[in-house]
C-alpha cells in the first residue's frame, strides 16, 4: 500500500508541474502571436534555408544537358551558389551548342572539359550521367525532361530540372513516379521555378500559410509579355534540326508557352493556396507568330478541387501591355507579387516584404542561384528535397489549360491526368519529319 | 519510521517486478498470438497456406516473407490493432469450437467480396510505402496515381487490382486481355432456318457460336407481386395485368463462347474513344459493329469459361451484342423488355418462384435463421444462388429447366433487361397493357433475376434491381472509364431475345 501512497504524492506533484507548465506554456505561445487561423499546420510545409552561399563540402561533380541559353546560365548560377564545384560534363544535340559553353566555361571559370566527357545527340544525356556526376543540369528542350529525369534518378544522379518538366500527360506521369523514386533514394531535385527560391515569395508563402489572409478564395495569374525570340530555317537545316533550334515556338517541345512560361504563375497560385485544379475552361489564338505551330495567347479559367477559381491569362505579343505577376485573394485579405505585399480587407497594407532589411541581411537575392545554394546544401548534407511533385502538378495544370484552348472543351484533371497524350515524337532523328503533325490546333468544330 | 520506508521501499520493488514480469508474459503471449504458426494452428486451411507461400508475399526475389498478420490485422501499434485483434481472435476461436471446418467454402473467402473484410488496406500501405519503384509502366503509374487522387473518395482498396498478392490464384491475372480465346468447334456458313414457332438453334455464320432459342408463346399474366407476398418490396407494386405478344428467348444466359466469338470479330482498339464507337453503331447503313476494346484483366475472374455466362460486360456492350447477332442472322436480336422477362421466368405460374414453396422457408433472412440454417430441399436443384454456388456462377447443366424450358431466370447472374429502372414503373401501366415498356428516360437498368451470392428473397419473381453504374465502375483508371467492361461488379450478364419473323404464322 505504501508504494501506492508515493506513487500518489508523486503524481499529484508532477500533474501540478505540469499543468503550471502547460499554462505558462500557452499564455507564452498566445501572447507573442495574435490570435490567427493558420492555412497549415506549422512544420508541414517546407520554407528553405536561404543563405547566400551554399556551405563547403565535398567536389559536386555537374553534368550539363542542354547547353543553350538556359543551360550557360545555369552554370553560371551554380559556380555562384558553392565553392568546389566541378563541370565534368556537357550533352548537346548540337555540336556548335556544346562548344560554345564548353569555351565559356574554360574562359570565366578556368576548367577544362575533356573532349571524351562531351557528347552530341539524343541520346548524349545518358552518357553525360554516366560520366561520374553527382548533380546533373537538365536544361535541354522541355519534352525530353521526363526521361532525363528519369535516367538521373536511376543511376542515383541528383538533378536540377528546368521548367516546365512535362509538356503532356504521359511525360506528367513519368515525372510523378519518377520524383517517388528519387524520394526513396534520398536524391535531391529542384525545379527551375525559382520563385519558390525567391525571398519574398518564400516570405509571403510563410505569412499566407500562417493565415494571414485566411481560407483561399480566389486569384489571378499574368504572364503577358511582348514577342518572343524565333529563329529562321537555315540552309541545310532538316525539319527536326530546324524545330529543335527554334524549340519556343513548337508545341510539341516546349508545351507552348502557357506551358514553358506562364506555369511559373499558376504554379504560384497552387503554391501559395495548396489548392489542386480540377477543372479548366479556356480559349487562346495565334495572331503575330512568326514561325512554328503555337498559339500567342490563352485565357484560362481554372477550377480548383472545392469551387474556388483562379484566372491565368498569358500572351507573348509586342506592343501590348504588359504583366507578369501573381494575386491570391483570400478571406482576411489578398497578396500580390506586384508589390510583394498583403493587404486587408479594407485595402490597408498588413504586411510588405522589407527589401532593404533583406538587403542588409543578404547580399544574394537572386533566385536563380538561391536555387542552387539550397540543392548543394541538401547534396552536401546528405538531405532528399523533391520539387518535382509539385512542379509536374503545377505544369499538368498548365497542359490542362493548353489542351481546353486546343480544342475549345473544358478539360477535367481526371482525364488529363489519365490521357494518352503523348509529345514525343516515335522515333528521334536529324532529318524530315511529318510536318503535317505540327499544325495550329483549331478549337471547336463549326466552321 | 525507518522501518516503515524499507518496508514500502520493498513493497514498491516488488510491485515494480511483479509489473513488469506481467508485462513480459503478456507481451509475448501478445506478440506468439500474432505469429504465422499461431493462426495457423486453428485456420485449418492447408490450401490458403500453399497459396500464400506462391505468393509474391513469401515467394519473392528479396527472399522476405510477408505473416498473416501484417496483412489481416491493421497495422502494429495502432489501437485499431488490438481492437481488430481482440475481435478476430474471438471470432475465429467461436468458429473453431463450433462450425466444421470441413464446410467452410475456402476458395469463396478469397472473392474481393470478402477478402475486403479481412485484409486492411492500411496495413498494405504501411509496408508499401513507395507505390512508383523503379521499372514500374506507364499503365502501373496510370493506375497509382488514379488510386492515389481517388482513394478516399471511392474508398478503393489495393486488392481490387492486386488480390492475389498474398494468396496466388493461377485463375487470377492482373493484365490485359490480348485476344479472345480461341474457340474450336464447327464453323457456321449461314443462320438457322427458322419456318414455324418453335424452339430452335441459332447458328451465328462464320463463327462457332450456336444459341438455343425456346419459343416463349405469348399471354397474360400479372406483373409485380401480390401486397402479402413474403419480402415483398414497395417497387413490386401496384400488380397489374399485362399482355404479351410470342417471342423466342435464349434459353440460357449468353455463354462465354458466344461472347467471345462476338468480341474477337468484332474487337475495337484499346481506348477508342466511346464517341468514335457510338457514331460507328448509329450509322443507318451499319455493316459491321464496334465491339468491346479489351477488358482491364481477365473478365471471368478465372471461373472458367466454355458455357458458363459471360459476365462483367456492360449494358451497351450486352446491346451491341445484340446488334451484331442480328447483322449476322438477319433476325432482329435484342434485350427483353422487363415485362417479356418476368413473364418468362415464371413460366405461367404467380407464385413466388416458378417451383413450389414458400419464401420464408429458403431465406436466411428472418427470426432465428441466423442459428437455424433454412430448408433448401425444392430450391437447391432450380437456382444458383447464396446456399449452393461457391460464390461463383455456375455452368447451365447444374439446374433444371422452368415450364418455358428456360434455365437460370432465377439466380447464377443478374439479366439485362432494355427498360430503364423506375421504382414506381408499374404505376404507369395501363390495366391489360399490350408489350409494355419502362420509362422513356432514366439512369440506369433493370436487371432481374438475382445472383450466385443472393438469398432466397431476393431470387423471387417479382424481384427487381437495377444497375448501379458508377459504382460498378469505381476501379476503373481509364479516362474515360470502359464502356464495355465494368471493373467492379461480377454477376451480371444478360440473355437475347429474338422478335418472331414476319412470313411465320404463329397459331
Amino acid at each position: 500500500m505504501a508504494n501506492k501512497e508515493i506513487n500518489r504524492r508523486d503524481f499529484l506533484q508532477m500533474s501540478g508541474m505540469l499543468g503550471l507548465g502547460i499554462a505558462g506554456a500557452s499564455t507564452l505561445l498566445s501572447s507573442c502571436s495574435p490570435k490567427q487561423k493558420p492555412l497549415r499546420e506549422a512544420g508541414t510545409y517546407y520554407i528553405p534555408e536561404l543563405p547566400d552561399k551554399a556551405i563547403d563540402g565535398k567536389e559536386i561533380k555537374v553534368g550539363v544537358i542542354g547547353c543553350g541559353g538556359r543551360g550557360s546560365g545555369a552554370v553560371k548560377n551554380v559556380f555562384a551558389a558553392a565553392d568546389n564545384v566541378k563541370i565534368v560534363a556537357l550533352g548537346d544535340t548540337f555540336a556548335d551548342r556544346l562548344e560554345k559553353l564548353r569555351a565559356n566555361i574554360k574562359e570565366n571559370y578556368g576548367q577544362e572539359i575533356p573532349d571524351e566527357n562531351c557528347f552530341v545527340g539524343f541520346d548524349s544525356y545518358k552518357n553525360v550521367i554516366d560520366a561520374g556526376v553527382d548533380y546533373v543540369i537538365c536544361t535541354a528542350p522541355p519534352v525530353f525532361r521526363p526521361d532525363h529525369f528519369k535516367y538521373a534518378t536511376e543511376k542515383g544522379v541528383h538533378s536540377f530540372l528546368e521548367k516546365p518538366i512535362a509538356v503532356d500527360p504521359k511525360g506528367y506521369r513519368t515525372v510523378m513516379a519518377t520524383a517517388r523514386q528519387a524520394k526513396a533514394k534520398n536524391l535531391v531535385v529542384v525545379c527551375g521555378t525559382q520563385r519558390h527560391h525567391q525571398r519574398p515569395y518564400v516570405q509571403a508563402f510563410e505569412k499566407i500559410s500562417q493565415g494571414m489572409i485566411g481560407e483561399i478564395t480566389g486569384g489571378n495569374v499574368y504572364w503577358n509579355q511582348g514577342m518572343l525570340w524565333y529563329k529562321n530555317r537555315e540552309k541545310g537545316w532538316s525539319d527536326m534540326e530546324w524545330m529543335i533550334r527554334d524549340w519556343v515556338n513548337w508545341k510539341w517541345l516546349s508545351g507552348d508557352h502557357i506551358v514553358e512560361q506562364h506555369v511559373h504563375n499558376i504554379d504560384v497560385f497552387l503554391w501559395m493556396s495548396g489548392l489542386k485544379v480540377a477543372k479548366a475552361t479556356g480559349f487562346g489564338a495565334r495572331h503575330r507568330r512568326i514561325t512554328g505551330d503555337q498559339y500567342d495567347m490563352f485565357s484560362i479559367d481554372f477550377e480548383c478541387e472545392n469551387g474556388v477559381h483562379f484566372h491565368s491569362m498569358c500572351r507573348q505579343i509586342d506592343g501590348c501591355s504588359n504583366m507578369v505577376a501573381e494575386e491570391v485573394f483570400g478571406t482576411k485579405g489578398s497578396w500580390n507579387s506586384r508589390d510583394h505585399e498583403i493587404k486587408d480587407l479594407q485595402g490597408n497594407v498588413i504586411w510588405k516584404y522589407d527589401k532593404e532589411a533583406e538587403e542588409a541581411l543578404f547580399e544574394q537575392h537572386n533566385p536563380y542561384v538561391l536555387e542552387h545554394v539550397d540543392a548543394i546544401n541538401h547534396i552536401r548534407k546528405g538531405e532528399g528535397l523533391d520539387e518535382a511533385t509539385d512542379c509536374a502538378v503545377s505544369c499538368l495544370a498548365g497542359i490542362m489549360g493548353r489542351e481546353s484552348a486546343y480544342t475549345g472543351n473544358t478539360v477535367t484533371w481526371d482525364e488529363m491526368s489519365q490521357s494518352d497524350l503523348d509529345y514525343m515524337p516515335a522515333e528521334l532523328k536529324i532529318g524530315p519529319m511529318d510536318m503535317s503533325d505540327y499544325v495550329l490546333k483549331t478549337p471547336g468544330t463549326a466552321k | 519510521m525507518k522501518t516503515s520506508s524499507k518496508t514500502h521501499f520493498l513493497a514498491l520493488l516488488a510491485g515494480i517486478v511483479a509489473g513488469v514480469s506481467l508485462m513480459i508474459v503478456f507481451n509475448t503471449a501478445w506478440t506468439r498470438s500474432s505469429s504465422n504458426e499461431s493462426c495457423m494452428s486453428c485456420h485449418a486451411h492447408p490450401e490458403s497456406d500453399a497459396s500464400w507461400k506462391q505468393s509474391y508475399h513469401y515467394n519473392n526475389g528479396s527472399g522476405t516473407m510477408t505473416e498473416c498478420a501484417a496483412c489481416h490485422l491493421p497495422p502494429k501499434g495502432t489501437v485499431k490493432y488490438a481492437a481488430a485483434k481482440a475481435k478476430i481472435g474471438a471470432k475465429d476461436i467461436w468458429a473453431y469450437v463450433t462450425k466444421d471446418l470441413e464446410s467452410i467454402d475456402w476458395d469463396s473467402k478469397g472473392e474481393l467480396e470478402h477478402a475486403q473484410t479481412i485484409v486492411y488496406n492500411e496495413s498494405c500501405v504501411a509496408c508499401h510505402v513507395n507505390l512508383f519503384p523503379e521499372g514500374i509502366t506507364d499503365d502501373g503509374i496510370t493506375a497509382h496515381l488514379y488510386y492515389e487522387d481517388n482513394v478516399e473518395k471511392l474508398d478503393l482498396q489495393c486488392i481490387s487490382c492486386h488480390l492475389d498478392a498474398g494468396h496466388y490464384n493461377p485463375n487470377y491475372k492482373h493484365g490485359t486481355l490480348k485476344d479472345a480465346p480461341k474457340l474450336s468447334g464447327v464453323i457456321y456458313e449461314k443462320a438457322a432456318e427458322v419456318t414455324e414457332f418453335r424452339n430452335f438453334t441459332e447458328t451465328v455464320p462464320g463463327s462457332t457460336a450456336a444459341i438455343s432459342m425456346i419459343a416463349v408463346p405469348g399471354g397474360e399474366f400479372y406483373i409485380g407481386s401480390p401486397e402479402d407476398e413474403p419480402f415483398r418490396k414497395a417497387d413490386e407494386g401496384p400488380r397489374k395485368m399485362v399482355k404479351v405478344s410470342p417471342f423466342f428467348m435464349g434459353e440460357v444466359e449468353v455463354t462465354w463462347n458466344q461472347f467471345w466469338a462476338f468480341y474477337s470479330e468484332t474487337m475495337s482498339e484499346g481506348r477508342t474513344p466511346p464517341s468514335v464507337i457510338y457514331a460507328n453503331n448509329t450509322r443507318e447503313d451499319i455493316d459491321a459493329v464496334s465491339g468491346p476494346t479489351p477488358p482491364f484483366g481477365i473478365p471471368d475472374q478465372g471461373w472458367g469459361m466454355g458455357d458458363r455466362p459471360a459476365i462483367t460486360m456492360t449494358h451497351y456492350a450486352a446491346e451491341t451484342f445484340c446488334q451484331w447477332l442480328s447483322l449476322k442472322t438477319g433476325r432482329h436480336y435484342r434485350l427483353p423488355t422487363e415485362a417479356e422477362w418476368e413473364y418468362a421466368a415464371r413460366g405461367g405460374t404467380d407464385t413466388p418462384y416458378f417451383f413450389e414453396g414458400n419464401p420464408k422457408k429458403f431465406s436466411e433472412k428472418g427470426f432465428l435463421k441466423g442459428i437455424f440454417k433454412p430448408d433448401t430441399t425444392g430450391i437447391d436443384g432450380y437456382v444458383v444462388y447464396a446456399l449452393n454456388s461457391s460464390n461463383r456462377s455456375q455452368e447451365p447443366s447444374e439446374v433444371k429447366a422452368n415450364p418455358f424450358g428456360l434455365k437460370n431466370m432465377l439466380g447464377n447472374v443478374l439479366e439485362y433487361c432494355s427498360d430503364y429502372y423506375a421504382e414506381d414503373a408499374y404505376a404507369n401501366l395501363d390495366e391489360g397493357e399490350l408489350d409494355p415498356k419502362g420509362p422513356s428516360e432514366g439512369e440506369e437498368y433493370v436487371v432481374r433475376g438475382g445472383l450466385y451470392n443472393s438469398d432466397a428473397s431476393d431470387l423471387r419473381c417479382a424481384a427487381r434491381s437495377c444497375t448501379n453504374h458508377e459504382d460498378w465502375l469505381k476501379t476503373d483508371p481509364q479516362n474515360p472509364k470502359s464502356i464495355w467492361w465494368y471493373s467492379d461488379m461480377k454477376g451480371i450478364g444478360f440473355r437475347v431475345v429474338c422478335d418472331v419473323p414476319e412470313n411465320i404464322d404463329i397459331k
